[in-house]
């Protein structure tokens, strides 16, 4: 039997912190020009 | 002149018959044939399938882009192709049925010096009874219509929860041999984040009934990944995920028959289990579209050229074997027919040598297996190297394939949304190198570490979004649409 629930059940929750800073837009955006930079270079490297 | 025919027009044969035509020019005939009319970036279909994006905004139609780039479009069916011509003409064709209004059903055969067969898949919802919004019981965001279908079911039961009527949600894969998990994943989340939205998912319970071994396996295997917290699987990276947001899952599992409120499933340890629905939204698994070959004499040749699933025979190593002595190096990379050099095919039109996850069955046989995913990014990029592997063989008389693009050696990065909204918003960045794990370069992983990752948050529900956008202009040929990566 699986035990994908138990996994689930037992996962750590992110903490008050980390949901700030995923939610935080100027940590976001600077994400986002990093994250867009990074595939940009996978893409060109790898294809 | 050379003709080269691409057999359909998403992901991969679209940007291969654009960048044929950008390198070939006036000189040479590109051919594209699709029974559909327009253009669907699918992955946007998620957001269809909740209601939070029209089905106007991920498609477009074919034809005036075409006209404007200078590309032959027969809005028709592929039925057989017919790799040495016929008695009166030693060239390949392919025979077609129109699906154009005004000249349904009209055959035609097109001759070709060169073709490549981007088809797709054929969306088997007939393989588990009951499955399918056409005939069936459950929703799907295969095509727009299927997303609009599944839009209008899922605020029929967000006005019951409203109502104060518990509902449950069942979403995931419809088969045990099911690929494109990702979609399944990122459409229950969306699901997730509208019942938050709508103030009842206090009253609703999702669940996410899959085909993986584990949470978080996608059909590649799993991954590692480099996170802030440093190296995490992707099974407890999901875990959490789907404890933050209250999504039961069932993994392991292949559906075998559904009716109006009830799925049957099979585990991998013979079990039989049922699950009561109200609203669910199944994926299908995928098959050839059941093109077939015939040789000049008229002889069917289609076992020579396709594998019994359907999907053509290319550059792979076929051989059965263990999965333990499965290796990277049995991927293809030029994705030419061994058989015949001057057919290519492409996306999830091509063969896999085998599964990239460890495929499980129940003790009596039925496959239990997350079949490799071949959509998005390497879908792309396999059309682009094989139109100027093409391109190269008729400008420069090169004999053999000049690109590759192994999919051991590619990487990929996958955007899943977790609901969408331009502040509210969050997705899942995954970025994994190669996409098949190399164990010989990679020894503890198969994958580059450094360039497996993920992060969960807003910045990657805007890259989302600007990918819709980036690869719509892109498909649209838009003025410098090859900067766009693929």
């Amino acid at each position: 039997m699986d035990d994908a629930q138990n996994q689930i059940d037992h996962a750590p929750l992110p903490d008050a912190r980390e949901l700030r800073r995923r939610r935080n837009v100027v940590i976001q955006f600077v994400h986002f020009v990093t994250l867009n930079w990074k595939m940009y270079t996978l893409a060109k490297r790898h294809h | 002149m050379t003709r080269v025919v691409v057999l359909g027009a998403g992901v991969s044969g679209h940007t291969a018959a654009l960048y044929l035509k950008k390198k070939l020019g006036r000189a040479h005939e590109v051919v594209v044939v699709s029974p559909n009319s327009k253009w669907n970036w699918i992955p946007s279909n998620i957001w269809v399938g909740v209601g939070r994006m029209s089905a106007t905004k991920v498609v477009f139609p074919l034809a005036p882009i075409y006209r404007r780039t200078g590309i032959d479009f027969r809005q028709a069916k592929a039925v057989g192709i017919l790799p040495e011509g016929d008695a009166d003409d030693p060239r390949g064709a392919v025979d077609v049925v129109s699906t154009a209004p005004g000249t349904v059903g009209r055959t035609e055969r097109i001759r070709y010096d060169y073709l490549i067969n981007a088809t797709g898949p054929k969306l088997n919802f007939a393989a588990t009874p009951g499955l399918g919004p056409d005939g069936g019981f459950t929703a799907s965001v295969c095509t727009p219509g299927h997303a609009v279908d599944a839009a209008g079911r899922l605020a029929a039961t967000i006005e019951k929860l409203k109502a104060g009527i518990r509902q449950t949600l069942v979403i995931g894969v419809g088969h045990g041999s099911c690929t494109c998990e990702g979609a399944a994943f990122e459409y229950a989340f969306n699901v997730e984040h509208e019942l938050r939205a709508a103030g009842v998912r206090d009253r609703a319970d999702v669940l996410y009934l899959s085909n993986e071994h584990e949470l978080g396996d996608f059909g590649v295997g799993g991954m590692t990944f480099s996170t802030r917290d440093g190296q995490v699987t992707s099974e407890k990276w999901m875990a959490s995920l789907f404890r933050e947001r209250g999504i039961r899952a069932i993994v392991q599992a292949a559906p075998t028959e559904i009716d109006a409120d009830t799925i049957t499933y099979r585990q991998i340890d013979g079990s039989t289990s049922t699950q009561h629905y109200d609203f669910a939204m199944l994926l299908p698994p995928f098959g050839g579209v059941g093109l077939t070959a015939t040789d000049r004499a008229g002889v069917d040749i289609t076992s020579k050229i396709f594998a019994p699933s359907g999907f053509m025979r290319v550059d792979a190593d076929y051989r059965p074997r263990p999965f333990e002595e499965w290796t990277a190096a049995d991927w293809p990379r030029t994705y030419q027919n061994p058989e015949y050099g001057n057919i290519f095919g492409v996306g999830i039109a091509f063969a896999p040598p085998h599964q990239i996850s460890r495929p499980y069955a129940t003790p009596d046989g039925l496959a239990i297996a997350a079949a490799p995913p071949r959509t998005g990014m390497p879908s792309g990029a396999m059309g682009k190297v094989v139109a100027l592997t093409i391109a190269d063989m008729i400008l420069t008389g090169a004999t053999v394939p000049t690109r590759s693009a192994s999919m051991s050696e590619m990487a990929a990065a996958c955007i899943a949304s977790t609901g969408t909204g331009l502040f509210r918003g969050t997705a899942a960045a995954m970025a994994m190198s190669p996409i098949v794990p190399d164990y010989s370069k990679f020894p503890s992983t198969g994958r580059n570490a450094k360039e497996t990752t993920g992060d969960i948050g807003l910045a990657a529900h805007w890259v989302k979004r600007m990918l819709h956008t980036a690869f719509i202009y892109k498909a649209k040929a838009l003025p410098f649409w090859w900067l766009i990566p693929e």
